[in-house]
């Protein structure tokens, strides 16, 4: 039965296809077909992951010789083929989207790049999810971070997107590190690079689990290693920062809850670190992203906190594995990889409407904007769809997933422990207050975006995308209400655990608005609605747009209850036109938000580290005899080390 | 979907549609006594509806289809919400009906429309009223969730109407920290309706309002309906409280007596709960908003103190 390895085969030359072709043809036909390949391989991946769940066949694929005694192996089980079925759902908007909008890129050159990476990038993300052992892994995964960072370096001229690049390297490969160090550390327990069952006492685990904990979690972007996410996601362009807050941070969750669930048996704390990292990251995502006005920055701090989301799921797991709640246990998985993959259908559809605003108005600043509903209604739809899903309003997939880690909460009252449970209320009230918060931060989005009128002339002019940008961001807002309809189904079949039907409610839902409406819809006087001449303001004589409520505004509340988290600092200079400092002549006041990430985590060790490199820069002095002596030198040191120590 | 849930739906939601609007009556007349006025007639609430039916609609130029749709959906999911809480019988409902999670997010749909309406038309009053509601309800929202975990953590169901049957069913009180939620559950009513020392529903003073603000733009029929919806969650709000702390009366099955007694024991039981919360009103001055997270908290510790009790015995 090679029929089925026959797809992701096709699908994986569709996508070197699809990486080359722009490359050596420089035609706007060559990037229409690049796309057009890497829309194939995602129905191709699609047939492939659907099969694989259903049946659950394992398909076998040969091994590649890589390095000696170092082969490269692809594998496939129902874990993988659940993330490669997300690879398959977010490629396909995306890339009937990137057709119309990598054409507005600045130079031909560039958008021969962007085709020809988005294919890459895809391709690698594919592998990674793919790859059967350590190597593989580690090397997809650094295409995947190579490809990713050429893309977010994409506008390389601006001076801001630099500083984002680089920020972006130094996380990414800080990130490969770390699972370096957890992976070898892995393979000197086990002897083995392949994945498989880690039948080891969990105190011989602990290194590789805080190394691979950090180093998925710095990629996955868990507070405090999320400050690469604000930073590369507006550099980068819209349809890869779908890609990359849609899938690249949930191949980071794959590789973790690969090691994770190969591990017989865990302890409870790390069940507890990560519930901690993951509530932590779900709330500071949420709150920051209340008070930013630049949407894809908002988008990008929104991700941290749906990624909070998954890992609270994943600890459940954990925690009710360890204490013997089987059901429970699934019930949370479950929940964390069906948020994975609502959050990978709704953050793609948000941010490639966040493209298309930001397309269409030239500017990424919420306050800017207004009344967009008028000037791009099927965008606004699409939105508005979006927005419903991830502030999981029911009956939408974002709802569901939340509803199952509500409810494997709410179930938890006979496990033994108190204190376990003291934590898990904790943890349950900042969840609940997250998600509140999170309807909370897209009815600011949403209503300051599109409704009322529109603040500045780059919102006036705005005008509705072409067709195709339109469709890539209608099969996200289809899927993300279907599969919310049929959760119950997906997931009984995904993971046999009973769920609320949402398509009954639904249902009645769609059928009690069809019965109100029917009841009022005569009543009232003939003639239908009338048009007022203005928005009524305590008889102001024309409503302007300085008037309406701002981004920041109307998060002004929340920023003064939750103020001990905002840390503001607010520094003034004066300058007096006397020598006593009685008469005022000019001055300067300011605000200034404390990253407090930034500055007293980040910095502090970014200084350390260039303090220590400033030492070791002085070995280098260039000349080719200091540099043999410190090769004989290593040689000799390892040898007496070999010879007395090991 | 069973012909006895099809009774059900009818029966509950016709009778809370026809009773909702007595009770804001009933709470302003309540007040009215308090503060030595009169006050409205008990069926003015009626009349009200009645009146704004019958008026045309008026739209700003600047709002959108947000502001004509979001009337009848907030409607339609209140009604669905409805369904969550028997107050006539108990009946044997589609699985995930009867959800509490599925429930209070119902009543987020509600809010989320709500104040996507404050902002459409562009007005300043509106947009206040739109954040100040998101931002208190999402600060009451971990006090709801808990209240409502420890509903689930006594009662071992997240099944609204399951834990009807359970409390109804029993002769004596379930449990007696249920008191301590009760506490949690009538201060989240006060929060949901808008009411003292939350918000004023009698003011329109841009200081102080919340859900008056918002609606500043409607009219018409849309306005009836925004009104009957917020009558309808008041009931339901009021239904939850009466069925988990004086449920006795409720009845579990299907007979016409049962329905009979039923309607009337919650007739008698919500007037006495409005009265209540009329006097509550009555005796409260408008609180600072930036004091409410506090007043939360205290409905936080109730229910909270409700889980400690039931993890460390």
């Amino acid at each position: 039965m090679y029929l089925l390895e026959a797809f992701v085969y096709g699908a994986v030359v569709a996508l070197i296809s699809g990486t080359f072709l722009p490359l050596l043809y420089h035609s706007k036909d060559a990037r229409k077909t690049s796309f057009g390949l890497s829309f194939i391989s995602s129905i191709l991946l699609l047939v492939f992951a659907g099969v694989v769940l259903y049946t659950g066949k394992e398909p076998v694929f040969p091994a590649f010789g890589f390095l000696p005694g170092l082969d490269l192996t692809l594998a496939v089980d129902r874990l993988s083929a659940g993330f490669i079925l997300l690879i398959a759902v977010v490629v396909p908007g995306v890339s009937i989207y990137s057709v119309e909008y990598v054409e507005h890129a600045k130079s031909e050159a560039r958008k021969d790049m962007q085709a020809a990476l988005t294919n890459l990038f895809i391709l690698s993300m594919l592998l990674v999810v793919l790859a059967g052992n350590m190597v593989g892994f580690l090397v997809f995964w650094e295409i995947m971070s190579m490809s990713s960072l050429l893309l977010v370096l994409h506008d390389y001229s601006s001076e801001e997107n630099k500083k984002a690049g680089f920020f972006y390297f130094v996380m990414t490969s800080l990130s490969t590190a770390f699972l370096f160090m957890g992976f070898i550390s892995l393979f000197r327990l086990t002897g083995s690079a392949e994945f498989g069952p880690i039948d080891y006492p969990a105190s011989v685990l602990t290194l590789p689990f805080l190394y691979l904990f950090i180093g998925f979690g710095i990629k996955a972007g868990i507070v405090p290693f999320h400050k690469w996410l604000p930073y590369a996601h507006p550099a980068a362009p819209s349809s890869i920062s779908a890609l990359m807050s849609g899938v690249m941070l949930k191949v980071a969750i794959y590789g973790f809850l690969r090691f994770l669930l190969s591990v017989s048996s865990p302890e409870l704390w790390w069940g507890v670190l990560i519930l901690i990292g993951g509530s932590l990251s779900a709330i500071l995502g949420v709150i920051y992203a209340l008070k930013e006005s630049d949407i894809k920055k908002l988008l990008a701090y929104s991700s941290i906190e749906n990624i909070g989301i998954i890992f609270i799921g994943i600890s459940l797991y954990v925690i009710f594995k360890i204490e013997g709640f089987e059901a429970l246990a699934m019930l949370s998985l479950a929940g964390a990889c069906f948020h994975a993959f609502n959050h990978a259908l709704f953050k793609s559809l948000l941010f490639l409407g966040a493209g298309s605003v930001i397309h269409a108005t030239g500017t990424r600043d919420i306050e800017a904007f207004g009344g967009l509903i008028k000037r791009m209604p099927h965008t606004a739809v699409l939105f508005l769809i979006g927005s419903v899903s991830i502030a999981s309003l029911p009956p939408t997939n974002g709802f569901v997933s939340e509803l199952m880690l509500f409810q494997a909460y709410f179930h938890s009252s006979p496990l033994p422990n108190p204190l376990l449970k003291v934590l898990l209320i904790i943890t349950l009230s900042v969840f609940a207050l997250t998600s509140a918060l999170a309807i909370t931060l897209f009815v600011k989005l949403f209503g300051i975006t599109f409704l009322a009128l529109p603040r500045t002339r780059f919102a006036e002019k705005a005008a509705e995308v072409p067709k195709l940008m339109l469709i890539g961001g209608a099969l996200p807002a289809a899927l993300c209400i279907l599969s919310g309809l049929f959760s119950r189904t997906l997931i009984l079949l995904g993971f046999g655990v009973e769920i609320p039907d949402m398509l009954v409610l639904g249902l009645i839902l769609i059928g009690t608005c069809g019965l109100v409406w029917l009841a009022v819809r005569n009543s009232g006087p003939s003639g239908g609605p009338r048009i007022s001449k203005e928005t009524w303001g305590c008889g102001i004589l024309a409503q302007h747009p300085t008037m309406e409520y701002t981004s920041a505004g109307f998060s002004e509340p929340i920023v003064v209850i939750f103020k001990k988290i905002y840390r503001t600092e607010i520094s003034s200079t004066r300058v007096y036109a006397d020598t006593k400092g009685s008469i005022f002549k000019s001055g300067t006041a300011s605000i200034h938000l404390i990253k407090f990430f930034e500055e007293r985590l980040y910095l502090p060790v970014a200084c350390a580290v260039s303090l220590v490199s400033s030492h070791v820069s002085k070995m280098q002095n260039g000349k080719l005899d200091t540099y043999l002596l410190y090769v004989f030198i290593a040689v000799l040191t390892l040898m007496i080390f070999t010879r007395f120590f090991a | 979907m069973n012909a006895s849930f099809i009774l059900f739906a009818l029966l509950n939601t016709g009778f809370v549609l026809l009773v909702s609007p007595l009770f804001m009556s009933l709470i302003k007349k309540v007040k009215a006594y308090a503060q030595g006025r009169k006050g409205p007639r008990l069926l003015q609430s009626y009349y009200d509806l009645h009146k704004l039916m019958q008026k045309e609609v008026v739209y700003s130029p600047n709002s959108s289809g947000i502001m004509r749709v979001a009337p009848y959906l907030n409607l339609s999911v209140i009604i669905v919400a409805t369904l969550f809480v028997p107050i006539v019988f108990v009946p044997e409902a589609p699985a995930g009906i009867g959800n509490v999670i599925i429930f209070l997010y119902l009543l987020a749909i509600e809010r989320f429309f709500m104040a996507l309406c404050g902002l459409d038309a562009g007005s300043t009053f509106g947009g206040m009223g739109s954040s100040r509601l998101m931002s208190l309800s999402a600060v009451i929202e971990p006090t709801m969730i808990i209240a409502f975990a420890a509903l689930a953590y006594v009662l071992k169901t997240v099944n609204l109407h399951e834990m009807f049957s359970i409390t109804a069913g029993s002769p004596i009180p379930v449990s007696p920290t249920l008191a301590l939620i009760s506490i949690s559950l009538f201060i989240i009513i006060i929060v949901e309706t808008g009411r003292l020392p939350v918000d004023n529903p009698a003011t329109h003073l841009e200081l102080t309002m919340i859900n008056e603000a918002m609606i500043l733009e409607q009219s018409g029929k849309n306005l009836a309906l925004i009104e009957l919806t917020h009558a309808v969650k008041q009931i339901i709000l009021m239904a939850v409280l009466i069925n988990i702390l004086i449920p006795w009366g409720l009845a579990i099955r299907l007979t016409f007596a049962g329905l009979v007694v039923s309607c009337l024991y919650f007739l008698v039981k919500a007037s006495l709960l409005a009265v209540l919360i009329g006097l509550f009103e009555s005796s409260l001055a408008k609180m600072r908003l930036f004091r409410l997270p506090g007043f939360y908290m205290m409905a936080f510790f109730f229910s909270a103190l409700t889980i400690l009790m039931e993890a460390f015995t």
